[in-house]
């Protein structure tokens, strides 16, 4: 190591060249396939990924089965324009409003483009629900049943649009779904082709809404909206927050060092770091995600630290030399092995993310952990480098003036008083950090574990304002579908046809006697049951064209019979189904959970009570399969038969249940979750149906869940290896375990005040524990190791306090400052993960500094017989 | 395409009639002419259609049915149609019944017999789907000639190409429609319905036309919904022209009592 740096500093001007070179290249590899990618098509471009979705491997089944689903039952994501007047007494329910919604329907099912590769992308305009795209069905007086559309054209008048709320809000699948529950406001469902085309869609629709010019005010939501809408903050998060954290680390060194031009180089090695992993990044095809958008503000306050411990040095003891080799060479052999190991540590804190089962957080991980020991790299070689390029003479009166003595300075003299305190009072010290601990623990158990990927936004965030907007008014923005489905019948074929045969020959219809014999005979022919019934009822109609008129009608009945054999397989027609689907519903909107569920079930209902003259007693389910069948094939009848697949597949063997939740609270889903497996534990449905969820609210659930014990696993491994690290450096259990006791603090106390503040652990809270990890140990080990080698000198540790808490303490406070106001600028950010992470990460690395200025020595004034009597020469660093 | 030139080569051979003869038509000679072929055929005339509905990911649900249908008069206005269904097994003896009308909006029954009811089905217009197919109810029963107004865009060897944009939009979902009818049968071959950008929204293709006694017919058919991906199939068979059909069958009476005579 100290060879390396020596070779930089022998050569400095062409190491520095290197670094530029390197830097101008990595730009270059990611400019070129970006702007050029057809040009450049063997190298990676950069790529956005801005879907939470991707927090789960493509692979993943729950992924899968969302997939698979939501093409089953044709559906897509969905943009939510809900339309609220808070002027007209009607609401939207007014002549002009419903005319400017109409337009705006209209409007949206037009929008489509083909993209690159030649596909149409925009809105699925056959499955946009608004009031003039749904149908109105309704009882048209005695013996008469009507389908119009619910707003074929804007209404005439006021009265015409009182008509059109009435006719939704007496429908169940529309109301609270397209008219809010109020009857005031109106929500159209724009499904799109691909959620990452939202954004350019809802710009469509913003110049179309800024035409009209009434008092409605028109609000946008759904999660492809907000995911989104997360591509563009990221950019704003790293084109504000990165920069700053530059201009305030360079702005905070200048102020401890006293010298612009050589505060430059750590702003070099931070620069060469962020451009290099950055590069690495995109060239290695990985995507800029919400999490890998953090890299670069994480890689710039951990790039400064070596640079700070060694100019801090460098500070200190260039007055002793006053030559820049020689000090330089001095401060190198003092902390290459600190240097060294808090890389190391920082590099394992973050890759132990590689563990978590979550792609973004995994890359996250690795990638600052490349960054955190190329920023050593650039440190030891460039930082000398650039101190070699110097002139001598503008060192002159450089550096810590002896006799005045840093121990003046304010800094200075308050860690004095730091370093008496703890000597004196090292049992208080204890006695506090038991009491703080025992309150953090308590803090910890009651942690609650939620997300809300829309509560990313600022609450004042024009997503956070609809969202509110409309989940205050309709049934609810965020979509889980149940999904029931049955293997009921799960005989063979050969099974099949021999209880097909057997009844037919018991059955009292002649014709099915006639016929039994031929079915063993058939079943050659056949490959499913399916098959086998169709070739017997081709045959039986054959038999027909000669039977008499007399006989026809038993041998129809028969045709008729045989049909029906197959219907044991679409369960989703039985009555016992369908009414058990209705009781669940019916508990779901007890639960308060749910603001609403659809399913085929409500579809029967009110086709049925169309049917039988709107009475209110003829909502319910016909007892019948054969009736059951007869209003799903009325309801077909209508302007939108396809809407019937959104709830059942064809072959009626998967019924999927729309549910519309007020909060897309990972909390709310869990709790919705375990509602619902008690109900089916408590009443056991029949033909041995299984409920299945998906959506985007249900997957939210999934990777959080992943996250959470990904995350205890990721913090124990790298608490393992870091403890392991540091038995090793000090070659001494005890101080291992010493140099783990501030972190350990640290981590318990955010945690506890997390619980107790009742903070939600989400996403970005739980990848802080084992990031901060190998940050916050970096103070132990610079104080441990500097204590070893000062007690050298000195007979006891209450005289080594005094020296310690000279020089070491100070780089370490420069340390805490910078990287605990580097961090900050995240709070610049728009989006509440990145403050989040500024916050908590600022916090924990100034606590963990405080810790171990307090604690370390205080245990060491305890134990320092112990600690000490084992402690031989050759154990040095 | 190939199927329509298949088509087209088996009509010159069976109905070898001179194509060039009708050139000089009008364009509303054309259209009558193809509404008369297409619906009037005969005094009246069954069938027995299977339709095969499959939706964009192939899925497929089958229907079938016996059509009974009987002209009021030789006026080409006003006649009755009778559905029976067949299946599924779960609708078998669903009837669907028309009385369509030219001044007014048809009329049109549902019965349905596990619910024991009959009831009048009131739409706002006739753009609706048929049991759930990608024709629409329009599509079966006729749309009356005098609802667009008609403008012959081409002849060529084969087709006359009619273009036809509706007299009163707001009822209808398309903008305009061409036909390509062909010229010595005057069948309408191919049908394109389009929004107002030009986009197809669903399109006809006349599959297999066979001579059924001295009437050209089709027998095979599809419809293709390009909004939803999904087409319908059908296919007739046991086609009848001038049975006899008595027209108290095309009563209430009769829906829940089948006129099995003829539906066998």
């Amino acid at each position: 190591m100290i060879h390396l740096s020596e070779t930089a500093s022998r050569r400095p001007k062409i190491s520095l060249w290197l670094a530029g070179l390197l830097s101008v290249m990595m730009i270059a590899m990611v400019a070129l396939p970006s702007v050029w990618p057809a040009q450049f098509s063997a190298l990676n471009a950069l790529k956005i990924d801005t879907d939470p979705e991707n927090m789960l491997a493509a692979d993943e089944p729950v992924r899968v089965l969302h997939n698979t689903q939501k093409k089953a039952f044709s559906l897509y994501d969905m943009i939510v324009v809900g339309v609220v007047n808070e002027d007209h007494p009607q609401g939207v329910f007014n002549q002009r409003t419903l005319t400017d919604i109409h337009a705006l329907a209209a409007f949206a099912q037009d929008i489509a483009w083909q993209d690159k590769d030649g596909k149409t992308q925009g809105v699925i305009s056959v499955d946009l629900m608004g009031p003039s795209t749904v149908d109105n069905i309704e009882t048209g007086g005695a013996g008469v049943v009507k389908f119009e559309w619910l707003m074929k054209t804007p209404p005439a008048n006021d009265v015409q649009a009182l008509n059109v709320r009435d006719k939704a809000m007496n429908l169940p699948l529309l109301n609270g779904t397209i008219v809010s529950e109020d009857g005031k406001a109106v929500a159209l469902y724009i499904p799109i082709t691909s959620k990452n085309i939202s954004y350019k869609v809802v710009q469509k629709l913003k110049t179309k809404i800024a035409e009209f010019n009434g008092q409605d005010t028109y609000h946008v939501t759904g999660l492809p909206v907000a995911q989104d809408t997360f591509g563009i903050e990221m950019f704003v998060q790293m084109a504000i927050s990165a920069p700053m954290a530059m201009v305030l680390i360079f702005l905070l060194m200048w102020y401890f060092f006293k010298k612009a031009s050589l505060v430059v180089s750590p702003m070099i090695v931070a620069m060469v770091s962020v451009i290099t992993t950055m590069g690495l990044l995109v060239m290695t095809g990985n995507t800029i995600h919400i999490m890998s958008s953090m890299i670069p503000i994480f890689i710039m306050p951990i790039a400064v630290l070596d640079a700070i411990h060694i100019l801090s040095d460098f500070y200190d003891k260039y007055p002793q030399y006053k030559d820049r080799k020689q000090t330089i060479i001095h401060v190198m052999k003092e902390l290459s092995a600190p240097m060294l190991f808090t890389t190391l540590t920082t590099a394992v804190g973050f890759a132990s993310l590689a563990l978590t089962p979550i792609p973004p957080v995994q890359v996250f991980g690795i990638f600052v952990a490349i960054g955190v020991v190329l920023a050593w790299f650039f440190t030891i070689t460039l930082v000398p480098a650039y101190i070699m390029l110097m002139k001598e003479e503008s060192f002159a009166g450089f550096g810590l003036d002896q006799n005045k003595g840093e121990e003046t300075s304010l800094m200075g003299k308050v860690l004095g008083g730091v370093g008496r305190f703890t000597y004196a009072r090292s049992k208080l010290i204890m006695l506090m950090v038991l009491i703080l601990g025992g309150t953090a623990w308590v803090g910890i158990t009651k942690i609650s574990i939620n997300d809300n990927p829309v509560k990313w936004f600022a609450p004042n965030h024009e997503i956070r304002v609809a969202d509110r907007a409309l989940n205050e008014r309709f049934a609810g923005t965020y979509m889980a579908y149940l999904m029931l489905s049955s293997e009921a019948d799960t005989r063979s074929l050969e099974e099949f046809s021999q209880s097909l045969t057997q009844d037919m020959r018991a059955n009292i219809m002649g014709p099915l006697h006639d016929m039994a014999d031929s079915v063993a005979d058939l079943l050659t022919q056949s490959q499913n049951r399916q098959a086998l019934i169709d070739l017997l009822i081709t045959e039986t109609e054959m038999r027909m064209d000669t039977v008499s008129d007399e006989d026809w009608d038993a041998w129809d009945d028969a045709l008729t019979w045989m049909g029906n054999q197959l219907a044991s397989g679409e369960t989703f027609k039985d009555p016992d189904v369908l009414k058990y689907m209705g009781g669940l519903q019916d508990y779901l909107q007890t639960t308060g959970l749910v603001g609403k569920s659809n399913s085929l079930s409500d579809v029967v209902k009110t086709v049925h009570r169309s049917l039988f003259q709107g009475e209110a007693s003829a909502y319910r389910i016909p007892d019948s399969r054969a009736a059951i069948a007869e209003t799903l094939i009325t309801y077909q009848n209508s302007h939108r038969p396809q809407d019937l697949w959104h709830f059942v597949t064809p072959d009626y063997k998967k019924t999927n249940m729309w549910l519309q939740l007020k909060t897309g609270d990972n909390r709310d889903m869990t709790a919705l979750i375990e509602k619902v497996d008690q109900y089916f534990q408590a009443n056991p449905a029949p033909h041995g149906i299984t409920h299945d969820w998906f959506g985007l609210t249900y997957i939210n659930v999934i990777w959080q869940d992943k996250m959470v014990s990904g995350m205890a696993k990721a913090f124990i491994g790298s608490f393992i290896i870091v403890l392991l690290m540091m038995v090793f450096l000090f070659r001494s259990l005890w101080w291992g375990l010493l140099a783990m006791v501030p972190l350990t603090f640290t981590i318990g106390m955010i945690y506890g005040l997390i619980g107790w503040v009742g903070k939600d652990y989400d996403m970005p809270v739980a990848v802080l524990s084992s990031l901060s990890l190998g940050l916050a140990v970096d103070y132990a080990i610079h104080f441990l190791a500097r204590s070893r080698e000062m007690k050298e000198k000195f007979p006891d540790w209450k005289s080594t306090t005094k020296e310690v808490f000279g020089e070491p303490a100070r780089a370490i406070t420069r340390n805490v400052i910078v990287v605990g106001v580097g961090f900050m600028p995240l709070l610049l950010a728009p989006l509440l993960p990145y403050k989040t992470v500024g916050v908590f990460i600022s916090a924990i690395l100034i606590l963990a500094g405080v810790a171990s200025l307090t604690i370390l020595p205080a245990l060491i004034q305890i134990f320092e017989r112990f600690l000490f009597k084992a402690q031989t020469k050759k154990d040095l660093i | 395409m190939k199927n329509l030139l298949k088509l087209t080569l088996l009509l010159s051979a069976v109905w070898a009639m001179p194509a060039y003869a009708a050139d000089t038509k009008n364009v509303m000679e054309i259209v009558k002419q193809a509404n008369h072929v297409s619906y009037y055929k005969a005094d009246d005339g069954r069938a027995k259609v299977n339709m095969r509905i499959i939706d964009a990911q192939g899925r497929e649900r089958v229907r079938e049915f016996v059509i009974l249908r009987k002209d009021d008069d030789e006026t080409d206005g006003k006649q009755k149609f009778y559905v029976y269904f067949n299946k599924p097994a779960d609708v078998k003896k669903m009837v669907f019944m028309v009385a369509k009308n030219l001044d007014r909006d048809d009329d049109r029954w549902l019965y349905l017999p596990a619910l024991d009811l009959v009831k009048r089905i009131a739409a706002s217009d006739e753009r609706t789907s048929f049991v759930g197919s990608d024709f629409f109810y329009e599509d079966v029963s006729g749309r009356g000639v005098n609802e667009d107004i008609h403008e012959l865009l081409e002849t060529d060897d084969k087709y006359y190409i009619v273009k036809s944009t509706p007299k009163d939009p707001q009822n209808v979902e398309f903008t305009t429609y061409k036909s390509w009818i062909h010229k010595s049968t005057y069948l309408p071959i191919k049908t394109e319905y389009y929004d107002a950008q030009g986009e197809t929204l669903r399109s006809y293709t006349a599959l297999k036309v066979e001579m059924v006694g001295e009437h050209p017919t089709v027998i095979a058919s599809r419809m293709e919904n390009h909004e939803t991906g999904g087409k319908t199939l059908m296919n007739y068979s046991s086609v009848k022209y001038d049975i006899g059909l008595p027209s108290n069958i095309f009563t209430e009476r009769y829906l829940r009592k089948v006129p099995r005579k003829y539906i066998r």
